[in-house]
């Protein structure tokens, strides 16, 4: 396997090797760069990533070593940028929206409420048609914040092409701006907007 | 022995600014201080702060300083310049005094180097009709140097990054592709032709952009620089309330920015501003890798972005051109505030 040693080179330097290789390497075949640069290693993730490419990385005294194998790529400088495209959708969506306003679900003892409001989450993920969009305010961020259980199945919705959309007013008010695993800010305007347009709305 | 400025910089390739995103981190923490004087303060991360001294004047105050750019003292002294004047241009206002920022490694370098980054910055600020009354140095191991510029603007005509109305079309003055052209002539891969373009743009003043918008009353404009033309757009559109749409085939490069990007060299900035923006954005399906790059490249003493009304638009673009800004061209437009904040398309 073809190794290329970028250390010591100057940004984008590291890229530009990565994106020879990736060229000038078969389909099916490996090759690996080296870099000593953290930002030059991350540049070079995101640009495969970017291009749907599978690779491994490790980390080593100040040594970032990645391995690449080759897979298509078609022609990449014409190709869509795929990742961020909306997802095409593999189920369909339902005529409604959900609105979190809390991480309870139902009113009475507050431990059961929790335990509920991840089952209703767990559950909304397997029912016959999804939501269009999700918005989550006052306590009903917390579903998203890095603590909840329900955080990776958001994050699963979200992958499937459901947008989340948090209150950032509600987010600053837990401090939970660094703790936010899924999802997208949103002011109230948006939320109102969202909430007024919407056939149906689901409260759990 | 001819001084080659760009050696001094290390890392240079990657953006000197900090991130967007971490930027905005930063400040959100920050009290804004209140006064009704204060037209414009940091909340819309516009270019310039506004003070009000009374009804028929404000103060458009800014400031701007990096590390060098190009090879030449002189030309660096210019074109660092024209960047910090820039931001009072994009606020409608008339730049009349300024101050010197430099940070100069004075045991490395000759005074020689030291006087050609300021005879550059003295030059092109007198031909603006600017006075530089003073400044501040000090010692730093890589070389920086800016001004801190204060301009005048009538109170009723500033314009802002929060003045895009729906319907405007969005006007770019100067092609993309500085930073791209610059990390690729640190590396050796630029060709002269590309070099000299790129100088040349970084060089123009944005006078008569800021001379046409007052002509024809434009209220909504921003210049791109370290965020990129996607970044810059996307503040604007956040701080209009609106959505915008940007078509990046309609959008002029310097010579061979694209092959430059096929080619893999994206600076690192471009990906911390993909990274600020694409929470955002949406990307259209047709459009190319490379072009969303350049959407994305940092650039530095780049082009008014001036949302203007459809009708005027057209008339706005001819007479840029014939001021000297032959690329300037309309590269999309302003829309009611919808899902995304900005709709990047082929």
């Amino acid at each position: 396997m073809k190794v290329i040693d970028t250390s010591g080179l100057q940004c984008p330097a590291p890229l530009i090797a990565t994106r020879r290789a990736m060229k000038e390497t078969e389909e099916g075949e490996s090759f690996g760069i080296i870099t000593d640069s953290k930002s030059s290693f991350e540049n070079i993730s995101r640009f495969l990533k970017d291009h749907g490419q599978e690779f491994s990385c490790e980390e080593s005294s100040g040594k970032w070593i990645l391995t690449i194998n080759k897979g298509p790529t078609g022609n990449i400088s014409v190709s869509p940028a795929g990742y961020c495209e909306t997802p095409v959708p593999h189920f369909s969506k339902g005529d409604f929206i959900v609105a979190f306003g809390s991480d309870k679900m139902g009113e009475g003892n507050d431990e059961l409420g929790r335990h509920l409001m991840i089952n209703f989450v767990l559950a909304l993920k397997d029912l016959d048609k999804l939501p269009v969009r999700m918005v989550f305010y006052n306590s009903g961020v917390l579903l998203g914040s890095e603590d909840s259980k329900a955080a990776d199945h958001l994050n699963e919705m979200e992958k499937m092409g459901i947008e989340l959309l948090f209150c950032e007013t509600c987010v600053s008010y837990y401090s939970l701006s660094k703790k936010m695993k899924v999802g997208t800010l949103s002011n109230m305007f948006e939320i109102a907007q969202i909430m007024a347009s919407a056939s149906n709305i689901v409260k759990p | 022995m001819k001084i080659d400025l760009l050696e001094m910089a290390d890392g240079g390739g990657c953006s000197s600014k900090i991130p967007a995103l971490q930027l905005e981190e930063f400040l959100k923490h920050l009290p804004l201080p209140e006064d009704p004087d204060i037209l414009v303060n940091i909340s819309n991360h516009d270019d310039a702060g506004v003070y009000r001294i009374n009804d028929e004047l404000a103060l458009v105050f800014t400031n701007d300083f990096f590390p060098p750019v190009c090879s030449d003292p002189y030309e660096f002294g210019q074109i660092a310049a024209v960047n910090a004047l820039s931001d009072v241009y994009a606020m409608g206002g008339r730049p009349v005094v300024a101050l010197n920022i430099m940070m100069f490694p004075s045991s490395r370098l000759s005074p020689d180097v030291y006087a050609g980054i300021l005879r550059g910055g003295y030059e092109t600020a007198a031909g603006a009709g600017v006075s530089i009354i003073g400044g501040h140095t000090i010692d730093d191991p890589v070389p920086k140097y800016g001004l801190a510029v204060i301009g005048f603007v009538h109170p009723s005509g500033i314009i802002t990054n929060a003045g895009a109305m729906p319907g405007d079309s969005i006007i770019l003055t100067k092609p993309l592709g500085t930073g791209i052209i610059l990390a690729a002539n640190r590396l050796g891969l630029a060709s002269q032709a590309d070099i000299s373009e790129a100088l040349a743009s970084m060089k123009q003043l944005n006078k008569p952009g800021a001379d046409i918008m007052k002509k024809y009353g434009v209220k909504g404009a921003t210049d791109i620089t370290g965020f990129g033309l996607a970044g810059h757009t996307l503040k604007m559109a956040r701080a209009s309330e609106v959505s915008i749409t940007l078509n990046m085939k309609q959008v002029r490069l310097i010579g061979n920015t694209l092959a430059l990007v096929e080619d893999g060299c994206i600076p690192g900035a471009a990906f911390r501003n993909l990274d600020y923006i694409e929470k955002d954005t949406r990307f259209s399906a047709g459009l190319a890798y490379n072009l969303k790059m350049a959407a994305c490249d940092a650039q530095t003493s780049g082009g008014l972005l001036i949302s203007a009304a459809p009708e005027i638009a057209g008339q706005v673009v001819d007479e840029l051109s014939e001021t000297g800004f032959h690329k300037a061209a309309i590269i999309g437009k302003v829309t009611e505030r919808s899902e995304k904040l900005l709709y990047l398309n082929e």
